[in-house]
């Protein structure tokens, strides 16, 4: 085990993050990241934290939100425990058996037996509404978790947002994505039923430090700043919930996560002068450098340009993340960019699922708190997603994910 | 209508009997034939040159339900044998009764009385949709009297008839004309066919596994989703029809199921049982309340047990070696 994960885990040396004073990101990184260009991997499955929270961000990425429609405890316990075998078995190749050819066959044959590795990795996060009184859970919710409740200029959609347990299923392409969500649903269809899905995809160079490895569909890099979640003392700190937090002991471990699908209203965008794209982002679109600046791997400096001169006040990535020295709301972000048709009026449905991992809900709320009202708004319209826990990992072949919560 | 078993049954049941009687002329469709390729790959029976020979056919020969040459695996159970008997007799009252059923309906829309044919629509269903794999067997009865508008240009295209564009006329168009009245006789004649191959019909054992699924399928894809009967919102009856042809399918396969899997013979039974007590619900009267009445939150259950109950169906001809 601990070759490939010691290789997934450096595919994440994505990110440089200065205001946390991460000096020791370059080292090592290299090799491991060469090793994560190498092919697709397995990812383990087992550890102490959902393995898939600190793996890059995904080349195929899916969300898919449920609800649990059975309502006694024990038939909830059990569909978990599903999810956790079938997402163990795809994520580390264990071979299905085969069955007479006068049965439907337990795979649907796209990865073949055993799966292949594809990057496959499965989070599986609890919505505040599992947490109501059908289950006897009230009594263990997570102190920060809630509905997600309109922010910024959000319009979300009752049918696009929030369920009772959400699944992201990251991998290196779209038909092991699929593969494994028609597996994971195959193994709990009585219990749970599909709320809402969004699918994308992430277009990857291979990351340097300090880089962004992608660019969203307005045409910036997105993640330049991003956390390393690869860096244990990073995911530590800004990711996992610790002892000392306040939560319940069972979710010592977990994460929050949020959830926002965020389209881009991406024609009007695209008809904006390259001055205010720049200005509401901060950023060169080409370079990726802080406005002024040469290099993405610059820091933006804000020191020397405390009346926006240079990168306005306002701006996305001045508001997101002031860098100043008390300032410690930091997420870490591994969404994918998606792009679902085309509305009524003709115009395309595309955009982002923002999907943020945080120790504490409150450093994601503090971000939005902040970005409200930014000039981006209004190309920009939240439309759906959620809040929800990532319950810690299973710690061993016979644990499962939830587990915790049901001891 | 029916979609995704039959089709596939339907298919078996050509090949074999093309082999057989080269009398029978083409019958069957390309998607027949695709199907009956894998069909016939599964049971060993010589696929790629019937299927070579008549792909590209899609002349439809009204011919009747062909069963000669037919064979099973799975027969040589004395009680597989035993349920397909049962099976076999119980669809035969059941295709007895659509002609009687359907007439009350069809007498209606001559008359011109739209409130008595909008009472007997849904009434004149039910022997039919509790066998409708069994009588899909014959596919263009099926698409005679069961097709859907979804599979025709637009509901004025004259090629649509059956139960569903008298459906549309009663409910939606509320008019009954002469153009109804000859749609009405067009299906008395069209079932009437179904009655007159009802004595040749033989069930190979895995159809009647298969038809316990299939009509799960049917409830899991067009009932519960409002499609069927879109005009009369009458889905809920035809749900409970096809429920009941289920589970009288499985309940006589179920000695031999429990001989071999006595766990699953229970997880299924189980699995019948809850979603009639959640359909139990929507009973009114001797019938079923509007489509419209039904929440989103026990279609979702709904959906869920019958997903569940759907990958417990598949797995019963494996159980029982039926191919």
């Amino acid at each position: 085990m601990s070759v490939s994960r010691r290789r997934f885990l450096g595919g994440g040396a994505a990110s440089a993050v200065t205001a946390v004073g991460v000096t020791s990101l370059t080292a090592g990184c290299t090799d491991e990241s060469n090793a994560a260009s190498a092919g697709p991997q397995y990812v383990p499955f087992d550890g102490p934290h959902q393995t898939g929270v600190t793996t890059r961000a995904p080349a195929s990425g899916l969300l898919a939100s449920f609800d649990v429609i059975v309502d006694d405890r024990d038939a909830l316990v059990e569909a978990l425990q599903e999810l956790s075998v079938e997402a163990r078995r795809i994520m580390t190749g264990q071979p299905y058996d085969e069955r007479g050819v006068e049965y439907p066959p337990l795979y649907t044959g796209t990865l073949g037996n055993p799966p292949t590795p594809h990057d496959i990795s499965v989070i599986i996060g609890f919505g505040a509404s599992l947490f109501d009184d059908r289950f006897g859970l009230s009594e263990s919710k997570p102190v920060e978790l809630i509905e997600m409740p309109f922010l910024a200029n959000d319009r979300l959609d009752p049918a696009r947002s929030h369920g009772d347990i959400v699944i992201e299923i990251s991998g290196d392409s779209d038909d092991a994505v699929l593969f494994t969500l028609r597996q994971l649903m195959r193994a709990t269809r009585r219990s749970m039923a599909l709320k809402w899905m969004l699918s994308g995809f992430n277009r990857r160079s291979d990351p340097k430090p300090g880089q962004a490895d992608t660019r969203n569909l307005m045409g910036f890099k997105d993640g330049t700043a991003n956390l390393d979640g690869s860096q244990p003392n990073i995911a530590e700190r800004y990711v996992w919930v610790q002892p000392d937090d306040g939560e319940p002991a069972w979710a010592v471990g977990g994460s929050y996560m949020a959830v926002r699908v965020i389209r881009m209203l991406v024609e009007f965008w695209d008809r904006a002068p390259l001055v205010e794209q720049e200005a509401i982002f901060g950023r060169e679109r080409t370079s990726g450098a802080p406005l002024g600046l040469g290099k993405e791997t610059d820091d933006p400096d804000y020191a020397s340009d405390a009346d926006g001169a240079r990168i306005p006040l306002n701006s996305h990535i001045r508001l997101a993340n002031p860098r100043t020295v008390d300032f410690d709301s930091l997420l870490l972000r591994r969404g994918f960019s998606y792009s679902r048709g085309f509305d009524d009026a003709g115009q395309l449905d595309q955009g982002l699922a923002f999907v943020s991992f945080q120790r504490r809900l409150q450093s994601f709320l503090d971000v939005t708190a902040r970005l409200k009202g930014e000039p981006l708004e209004e190309y920009v319209v939240p439309e759906g997603g959620g809040f929800f826990f990532v319950p810690p990992g299973s710690v061993s072949e016979t644990d499962w994910v939830g587990s915790s919560l049901f001891a | 209508m029916t979609r995704y078993i039959t089709k596939r049954a339907a298919g078996a049941l050509l090949l074999t009997a093309s082999l057989a009687s080269a009398a029978c002329g083409s019958n069957d469709d390309g998607a027949a034939v695709r199907d009956l390729t894998e069909t016939s790959a599964a049971s060993g029976a010589g696929a790629s040159a019937a299927g070579g020979s008549s792909a590209g056919g899609s002349a439809a020969s009204g011919s009747g339900l062909s069963t000669e040459g037919v064979t099973g695996t799975g027969g040589d159970n004395p009680l597989v044998a035993e349920a397909v008997n049962q099976y076999t007799a119980w669809v035969q009252t059941q295709i007895a009764q659509i002609p009687i059923e359907a007439k009350v309906f069809t007498d209606a829309v001559r008359a011109g009385d739209v409130d008595a044919a909008k009472a007997a629509y849904a009434p004149s269903r039910q022997s039919w949709e509790r066998i409708e794999p069994i009588a899909g067997l014959i596919e263009q009865i099926d698409v005679a009297v069961d097709a859907r508008v979804d599979d025709f240009a637009s509901e004025t295209d004259p090629t649509w008839t059956g139960w569903h564009k008298l459906e549309w006329l009663v409910f939606d168009q509320e008019k009954l004309d002469a153009d109804a009245s000859k749609l009405a006789d067009q299906l008395d004649a069209d079932l009437a066919k179904l009655v007159a191959g009802a004595p040749a019909l033989s069930i190979p054992p895995v159809l009647v596994a298969r038809g316990s699924a299939e009509l799960i399928e049917e409830v899991a894809n067009g009932k519960i989703t409002g499609e069927e009967d879109r005009y009369s919102g009458t889905d809920l009856w035809d749900f409970a029809a096809n429920l009941e042809g289920s589970k009288q399918a499985f309940d006589y396969l179920k000695p031999a199921l429990s001989e071999v899997d006595a766990e699953l013979a229970t997880t299924v039974t189980d699995q019948f049982n809850e979603l009639e007590t959640e359909l139990g619900a929507y009973r009114d009267g001797s019938g079923w309340k509007p489509y419209s009445t039904l929440t989103d939150a026990d279609r979702k259950v709904m959906s869920g047990q019958l997903a569940a109950l759907s990958e417990s169906l598949a797995t019963i001809p494996g159980v029982l070696g039926l191919s």
